[in-house]
């Protein structure tokens, strides 16, 4: 909880410093989850996110947690919800968002210089994405009035090293940090492939042109960053002064040391194989490819390595890596045992992961490998949690679990389907049924285009 | 998956000149009424279809399709999107929706139509046999190119109906060399004005609805495309958003007499009643709920139910921008008209909006599931506005066609590799 702020480097005497300067949290959350309302969800098709369905099955929520799971529960004494005939889930979450970077309306402002990437370097591995994030993007609310709980905000895939992710609840405030998901780890987005390399082809910009030299620049970079990994591991061994700041090398030291997590823009397979041979060489750990359209050639790899793969259902064609994109990728991934996620990288798709999941298994089907409801789920909730290393905390409807749950007007998987109730943290965070819920951003306040 | 392999068998046993053409056990959404005609039993002979009656005959010959009691539609006919000029979006030379040419007057995309792009098995695969295609706009005035509409049939010539209407864009931004949408609107009258008073071009050399399997080469670019508009032949199609510039366009339409169709109409809604009553009808994304820009403030999934509600001609396109209305052209059209019933639309006008509007919208007619209709109908698995559902048999001009896609053999590939 708040480890940052426990971590001030003032705390330490500069020498044998024991905390990392990655380990910091400079940006620490205030987040408050909405207010509890303990519940009693009863009788719904409940879909655990874990694999589990129980028709008729009853979910006990308390003091912001998940209590109890099964049929007939007792009711302490808190309110009932029926759910007969309604399905119930965690809440979705997305794990590839560029909400409150990339805000809508998009102005000649955004195509001039834009807050979804730092360009003035392939590697930007010193910037914040928190530090950016405009709260009042109405895609959160978006997000949220279809079932959304949990979103990852990434740095674009323009530079190679491209930053800090941060994780938010999408509700209501005024500063990312009142949204931040407390104690979360550390996100880190790097990019390979056509992006960062048309980046460095423009003439005005420094970096690599090809493929072949993204994956150079990142092997050069970890090789200085585990030069200054060592200094901080002698200076927190007690033998030597901390290394002085430096911003970027220590965020690529925090990746080597396995404190932050790496989530990788990539198509291709070759280009995965690649980058996971660079984990390998130095050392870490990649938590997941992002987009990884062609992850279904690989899933051996993806399995072997714990890399998780966040894929569309129907994006495909409209670069060159993207053309052997198939809407069975998710399927094709899950049968062969590999973790697999939805996402949506727009604040359109972001709006249905679910129904993107229903259209990945419709495609599967088409080959006749059938995915039944209990397992499409993982791809938005158990499994998306374990990408953000969050599994032990949400994702999952299990007694000690947050109580971020979802109540749908029906299957998940429908188009027709809305999001009917949506929990947060054991908070009523949006009810369909009470207009007051609904929320509104300060963007829309006093705009008469947008009122009916 | 068993009655995919059955009718996939029953389709590679069909000989590929069948005259006749028998589905049974359909549920046909003639859209007659609000219910579909059950047990049907659809005959398709010489391209069109011949009759819908419940537990009708089959006559001896026919190639039978069992639609085991699952929904059956007419094709899904996509209102505007750029299917068969796209390859990969970002790759200049794979795309031909822009001219570069400012000067030759609006530009023919009908020449430029490839039915060989894997864009366009995978839009047929997902139940589209008709679409209707629009150009990019220009930066540097009024008009584009101009509009044409293509059926899905197999084969490298999908081209249906070429100079179906001509493009303009208005808005925030739209026309560089121009600027301000009041110089667009002006710059656009005068066009249509000045071509009004040229002398009309001579009866034959009409091109309206001309089939280009007729041989006809197109000579190089005139006024004329314009002048078919002046003359209200063929419509106007102005992608624009914003309620002020909707509410130009009725007065443009009322001044000049000539037709438009608003294409976009995020606000549509907006001023649903002025357009009812000058016949304006809207093309429309049913997915957006986004401001994409200050144009699209208002837009909402409801924008649909509103405009079916007072009597808009209403058809959807342009599903998902850029990422989907050309690489699922399908998909994002079924899934699209779902998300309009979802937000007060009734079933039943969801699917006039992907099936018979848009051929009436733009002029062309047809398409509908009704005796002496086209000959292009949908076999689905399941409801077809649910993204899951597939088409287990699509049919063209009365023939069955292949509904295997680039992406069911590559994830056939590699789901072969493991166990």
């Amino acid at each position: 909880m708040l480890a940052g702020t426990l971590w001030l480097t003032g705390a330490y005497p500069a020498a044998a410093q024991k905390v990392a300067g990655w380990q910091e949290d400079p940006f620490p959350s205030t987040y408050r989850a909405p207010p509890q309302a303990d519940v009693l969800i009863r009788g719904g098709i409940v879909l655990d996110g874990a694999g589990k369905r129980i028709d008729g099955g009853d979910v006990l929520v308390r003091g912001g947690k998940i209590v109890a799971v099964g049929k007939g529960l007792a009711n302490p004494g808190v309110r009932e919800v029926n759910a007969a005939g309604r399905w119930v889930t965690p809440g979705t979450i997305d794990v590839h968002s560029h909400n409150g970077t990339y805000v809508l309306p998009l102005t000649t402002i955004d195509n001039d210089a834009s807050d979804v990437s730092e360009l003035s370097s392939p590697n930007v591995a010193d910037t914040w994405i928190e530090t950016a994030a405009n709260p009042q993007d109405i895609a959160f609310a978006r997000a949220l009035t279809n079932g959304v709980t949990t979103i990852q905000i990434l740095p674009g895939s323009t530079p190679i090293f491209a930053g800090r992710s941060v994780i938010v609840k999408p509700i209501m405030a005024s500063t990312i940090a009142q949204m931040k998901v407390p104690g979360a780890p550390q996100g880190f987005k790097m990019a390979c492939g056509e992006n960062p390399k048309s980046y460095g082809a423009d003439d005005d910009n420094e970096g690599p042109t090809s493929r072949e030299g993204v994956i150079a620049y990142m092997r050069n970079a970890f090789l200085d960053a585990q030069d200054y990994k060592r200094s901080w591991d002698r200076s927190r061994a007690g033998v030597g002064p901390a290394p002085a700041r430096d911003l970027k090398r220590e965020a690529l030291a925090g990746i080597l040391a396995g404190d932050i997590r790496v989530h990788v823009h990539c198509y291709r397979a070759n280009d995965m194989a690649a980058v996971l041979a660079i984990a390998r060489e130095f050392g870490f750990r990649i938590a997941s490819f992002q987009h990884a359209v062609e992850a279904y050639k690989m899933p051996e790899m993806l399995r072997e390595t714990g890399t998780c793969a966040a894929v569309w259902s129907d994006w495909w064609g409209f670069k060159m890596e993207a053309l052997d994109a198939v809407r069975a990728n998710a399927p094709l991934l899950q049968r062969a045992g590999a973790c697999v996620t939805m996402h949506s990288d727009s604040p359109s798709d972001g709006q249905r992961l679910t129904v993107n999941a229903a259209e990945a298994a419709g495609a599967a089907r088409r080959i006749g490998i059938d995915i039944p409801p209990e397992e499409m789920i993982r791809w938005t909730t158990s499994n998306a949690a374990k990408l953000l290393g969050l599994e032990k905390r949400v994702g999952t409807i299990a007694p000690g679990f947050e109580a971020d749950i979802v109540l749908w007007s029906g299957s998940p998987f429908s188009i027709y389907t809305k999001a009917d109730l949506v929990m947060i943290g054991g908070g009523v965070a949006y009810d369909r049924s009470r207009p007051e819920t609904q929320p509104v951003s300060d963007f829309e306040i006093g705009r008469k285009a947008m009122q009916p | 998956m068993k009655a995919l392999a059955f009718l996939i068998a029953l389709g590679a046993a069909a000989p590929a000149s069948a005259q006749n053409l028998a589905v049974i056990h359909a549920e046909a959404w003639t859209l007659a009424g609000p219910e579909p005609v059950h047990d049907a039993t659809i005959l398709v002979g010489d391209g069109r279809i011949v009759s819908i009656v419940p537990r009708g005959g089959v006559p001896a010959g026919a190639t039978v399709i069992d639609a085991r009691g699952k929904p059956v539609t007419a094709g899904l006919v996509n209102a505007a999107t750029q299917l068969g000029l796209v390859e990969v979006s970002s790759a200049a030379d794979t795309v031909d929706q822009a001219s570069r040419d400012s000067a030759g007057g609006p530009f023919d995309l009908s020449m430029a139509l490839n039915g060989n792009s894997t864009l366009v098995d995978l839009a047929r695969a997902d139940g589209v046999t008709r679409a209707v295609i629009y150009p990019n706009p220009s930066r540097a005035g009024p008009l584009s190119g101009e509009v044409a509409t293509a059926r899905l049939r197999e084969g490298a010539d999908i081209v249906d109906r070429a100079n179906v209407a001509v493009f303009a864009s208005i808005g925030g931004g739209e026309w560089d060399s121009i600027g301000s949408r009041g110089r667009q609107w002006q710059t656009l009258r005068k066009m249509l004005s000045e071509a009004r008073k040229q002398p009309d071009a001579p009866q034959n050399s009409r091109r309206r609805g001309k089939d280009r399997s007729e041989g006809s080469p197109r000579g190089p670019q005139s006024e004329e495309p314009i002048r078919a508009v002046a003359a209200g032949r063929i419509p106007l199609a102005i992608a624009t958003h914003r309620e002020t510039d909707i509410r130009q366009a009725i007065a443009l339409a009322r001044e000049l007499g000539i037709k438009v169709i608003i294409l976009g109409g995020a606000e549509a809604w907006r001023a649903a009643n002025a357009l009812a009553a000058a016949k304006i009808p809207v093309i429309l994304d049913p997915q957006n709920n986004l401001p994409g820009t200050f144009d699209q403030l208002g837009a909402r999934r409801d924008n649909a139910a509103i405009l079916f509600k007072a009597g808009v001609p209403t058809a959807f396109g342009l599903v998902g921008g850029p990422i989907h209305m050309s690489y699922n052209a399908g998909m994002a059209l079924r899934g699209g008209a779902g998300i309009a019933v979802a937000n007060g639309l009734p079933y039943a006008d969801a699917l006039r909006a992907i099936t018979v509007n848009p051929l009436a919208i733009w002029g062309v007619g047809g398409g509908g599931l009704a005796p002496g209709g086209d000959g292009d109908l949908v076999v689905w698995d399941g409801d077809p506005l649910e993204p899951s559902a597939n088409a287990l048999a699509v049919i063209v001009e009365g023939k069955q066609v292949s509904t295997q896609t680039r992406q069911d053999l590559l994830a056939q590939r590699y789901a072969k590799v493991r166990p």
